[in-house]
């Protein structure tokens, strides 16, 4: 999962505003929320590594690292997860399993 | 003297207008179309059509219609007409350079729902296997996008449950979000048949609607709910319904996740969600929420119908969601008279979310990262292909504005004036290096497109919709393309110009390479069709002429179980105040279709000249507005002028407005929320202010607004 590859138009250019991204990344936190902890963190793990484009999760960890201002806890948990290859599902990426 | 009108020769089609696809029969004299008459054999409509398709017609023949194909180094320039060749290369080269100077990455392609299942394949595999990349979406994403995920979640597949003649068995019909009447008068028709029968009849919509009480039809119980609060509402419909006891508990254990049913009667079954808690939040009597609860799940065959009032909304795939929760805990699901059913509002909108044109899924919603799926796809089309999800049409904006993405392929899409917060979009066309816009007409989009290739109208070319219920239906050819190529033409000459070899002798090869690429479609073929003359998918070896009902032994999901989603209403971050009091919801009127490309065309524009803000009469009395009067809407996003109509039909609190014309630009004051799942635009909610507009009378447009020519611009 690694997006390396994909910088091809040089490190300065964002893939789109944080601000757009912090905003998203909440809202999927805000379904998430009732779920337990881990089913939680799994679950925003999932629907990132589903559905949103390699660089737009490597801006959000990138954000992470440097402070995650502006994101819920628990989107920052979930986010986390990504960089863990024990979370690595093959051919499941859909919502948090029972 | 000859009958003008006797038609010489007929050619069966489907209408291109609304979800419903009715069978058309077009006839035509000495190469013209005289006339439109509906089907009889026509599986979806039995003969029956409404006045878009059966009259509004004209549109393929409109002075304005682009006929050559136009290119031009920059947006300022005035357009240079080219041979086709021309235009290609000119494309081709454009879109090769800004790869090769900003990544693989940085161009990407929409495809529209008003294209064949043919078309649509093709612009997906241009993008995937041509540019190279995932950046691939289509414009269910600004509509039905939040069904594809909620009811995937739920009941496994992201598509109606039930054929359309189902409803003729429905005890109890619940309409959400969707004013059938209007939007899909076919089968509004055929659900006022029910009706007239005995059905029972809820309606959740902010406003009163045709559907709500009209001829031959009034709801028993109307929650005309607060725009924004559908979450709230269904959760606490599901709180009646498990307080009660009212589910299908042998349903349940049977055919569903029962660890997770209990979990989701925890969540909903908490006070939070009582019909006395939600009720004046929603702005309903709480009575009427528990009314609904006991009617739907005394059944005893129940039926949802939905529409964007659910999807559009920044809770949109959790709307969706809820209803499949409610299908699955009543146990309507799975037999005739029931099921959960969306509404869609373009002719192929199924077809576009069936064929792949999403960012993170092939054709047959597979996952891009599922590695056997994607190897199917490279055996095919001969091409490595991206392992990872493109960007999606909101996201490509995006990224275009923040200067990461350079370049699009359109077709048969006006993002310009159909998406949301207009001025983010021309902030992100004007970024771009390379828009090819292909089009019938030179759209809002146009203005800021630099290669236009002259598409085909659904009149003009060979293919398949998809329509609402499932349901694959033959588009016929009745007469020739305007401007030379039909689309699937044009698509594969542009894929060969950017230099991948690929052919088709007809669209109907297309389909077959469909069929091998994606189960649900596996034994459709335009033989089929032909013979049978159309068939629901899924259609395979062990359901060769296709399926009516879904879901009737188990769900499509991994372990054949139905799955309750945790629906937590969490409140819009649009919200009402001081500066905008009040919210604007928007809709559609019988005789026109969507943003009124084509019926603004058509002498249907004579039922409706303009849109109109409805406004309630107090709202009207504390602003000075008289019915009649011109006024200015404002949201945080902009502002535009409507003529004000004094209406029974809202709510104090709330306004509503249609969107079929360009020249009231309703997107200009909507806002950039989205859905949390899908990025869905939140069109259904937007605080607005509205004062009183002062405008000279020569210049309040009266008449009916005739065909729109375009200027066209050349250097001749």
């Amino acid at each position: 999962m690694s997006s390396s590859q994909t910088h091809s138009q040089g490190p300065d250019i964002p893939i789109m505003a944080l601000d757009r991204l912090v905003a998203m990344a909440n809202q999927i936190g805000d379904f998430f929320a009732p779920y337990p902890p881990e089913r939680r963190a799994e679950g925003i793990r999932n629907h990132l590594r589903t559905y949103w484009d390699p660089r737009m999760r490597e801006e959000l960890l990138e954000l992470i690292d440097a402070d995650g201002s502006g994101l819920a806890p628990h989107v920052i948990e979930g986010a986390k997860l990504l960089r863990e290859e024990s979370h690595v599902k093959p051919g499941y990426y859909g919502p948090p399993k029972a | 003297m000859p009958n003008p009108l006797k038609p010489d020769r007929s050619v069966i089609t489907t209408c291109a207008y609304c979800g419903v696809g009715c069978g058309f029969k077009a006839e035509m004299r000495a190469g013209k179309i005289v006339r439109m008459t509906p089907w009889k054999e026509g599986k979806a409509n039995h003969g029956h059509s409404c006045i878009k398709g059966r009259f509004a017609y004209d549109y393929y023949n409109a002075p304005d219609r682009v006929r050559t194909p136009l290119i031009r180094a920059s947006i300022d320039d005035p357009w240079t007409p080219v041979s086709w060749q021309e235009a290609f290369d000119y494309a081709a080269s454009a879109f090769r350079r800004i790869q090769a100077k900003y990544g693989v990455k940085s161009l990407g392609a929409v495809s529209s729902s008003r294209c064949t299942n043919e078309e649509i394949f093709l612009v997906q595999k241009f993008a995937r296997a041509v540019l190279g990349n995932n950046n691939i979406d289509n414009c269910a994403r600004i509509c039905h996008s939040p069904t594809q995920f909620g009811l995937t979640n739920t009941i496994g597949a992201g598509a109606a449950s039930q054929h359309f003649d189902s409803i003729l068995q429905a005890d109890v019909i619940m309409v959400v979000g969707a004013n059938p009447t209007e939007g899909h008068p076919v089968f509004g028709s055929l659900m006022k048949r029910r009706i007239r029968q005995g059905a029972k009849l809820i309606v959740i919509d902010p406003r009163k609607t045709e559907t709500v009480e009209s001829a031959h039809c009034k709801a028993d119980v109307h929650l005309a709910i607060r725009p924004g609060t559908n979450v709230a509402i269904l959760d606490s419909i599901a709180h009646v319904v498990v307080r009660e006891k009212l589910y299908n508990e042998e349903f349940v254990r049977a055919r569903c996740e029962v660890k997770e049913f209990e979990n989701w009667k925890a969540l909903v079954g908490s006070d939070k969600y009582t019909p006395e808690a939600i009720g004046p939040l929603a702005g309903v009597d709480p009575a009427d929420i528990r009314k609904a609860a006991r009617m739907y799940a005394g059944g005893p065959n129940s039926a949802i119908y939905y529409g964007l009032g659910v999807t559009e909304h920044s809770q949109g795939s959790t709307g969706v969601m809820c209803l499949g929760n409610l299908g699955l805990s009543c146990g309507m699901l799975g037999r005739e008279g029931v099921g959960v059913n969306p509404l869609r509002g373009q002719g192929n909108v199924q077809g576009g979310s069936c064929l792949g044109s999403w960012p993170h899924v092939f054709s047959g919603y597979r996952f891009v990262t599922d590695y056997e799926t994607r190897s199917s796809f490279e055996a095919e089309w001969g091409v490595p292909l991206d392992s990872e999800p493109g960007l999606r049409l909101p996201n490509m904006l995006d990224a275009a504005v923040a200067g990461s993405f350079k370049g699009m392929y359109i077709m048969g899409e006006d993002p310009v004036q159909s998406d949301p917060n207009q001025h983010h979009v021309i902030a992100a066309m004007k970024n771009m290096e390379c828009v090819v816009l292909h089009d019938l007409f030179l759209n809002e989009t146009s203005k800021y497109a630099h290669v236009f290739f002259p598409g085909s109208s659904s009149l003009e070319k060979d293919g398949t919709f998809t329509n609402a219920e499932r349901r694959v239906s033959r588009v016929r050819k009745v007469i020739e393309p305007l401007a030379g190529y039909q689309d699937w033409e044009i698509t594969v000459k542009f894929m060969n110009a950017m230099g991948y070899a690929v052919s088709y002798d007809n669209p109907g090869q297309v389909l077959d390479e469909i069929a091998r690429l994606s189960p649900a479609y596996r034994g459709m073929s335009f033989a089929l069709i032909d013979r049978i003359g159309s068939a629901q998918w899924p259609c395979d070896e062990t359901a060769p002429e296709g399926t009516e009902i879904l879901h009737r032994v188990k769900f499509p999901r991994a372990n054949g179980l139905g799955a309750f989603m945790l629906t937590e209403y969490v409140p819009t971050a649009e919200r009402t105040n001081d500066k905008y009091p009040l919210l604007l919801t928007t809709g559609r009127i019988l005789s026109q279709y969507n943003v009124g490309t084509q019926t603004r065309r058509t002498p249907n524009s004579m039922w409706h000249p303009e849109d109109v803000l409805e406004i309630n009469e107090q709202d009207a009395i504390a602003r000075g507005v008289k019915d009649g009067d011109f006024v200015r809407v404002s949201s945080r996003f902009g502002q535009i002028e409507l003529r004000a109509k004094i209406s029974e039909r809202v709510n104090p609190g709330i306004v509503y407005t249609t969107f079929h014309h360009a020249k009231s630009k309703s997107n200009a004051v909507t806002s950039d929320l989205s859905d949390w799942a899908t990025n869905c635009p939140e069109y259904k909610v937007t605080a607005v202010d509205i004062v009183r507009a002062v405008m000279p009378v020569a210049e309040i447009p009266r008449a009916a607004e005739m065909p729109r020519v375009e200027e066209m611009e050349t250097t001749e």
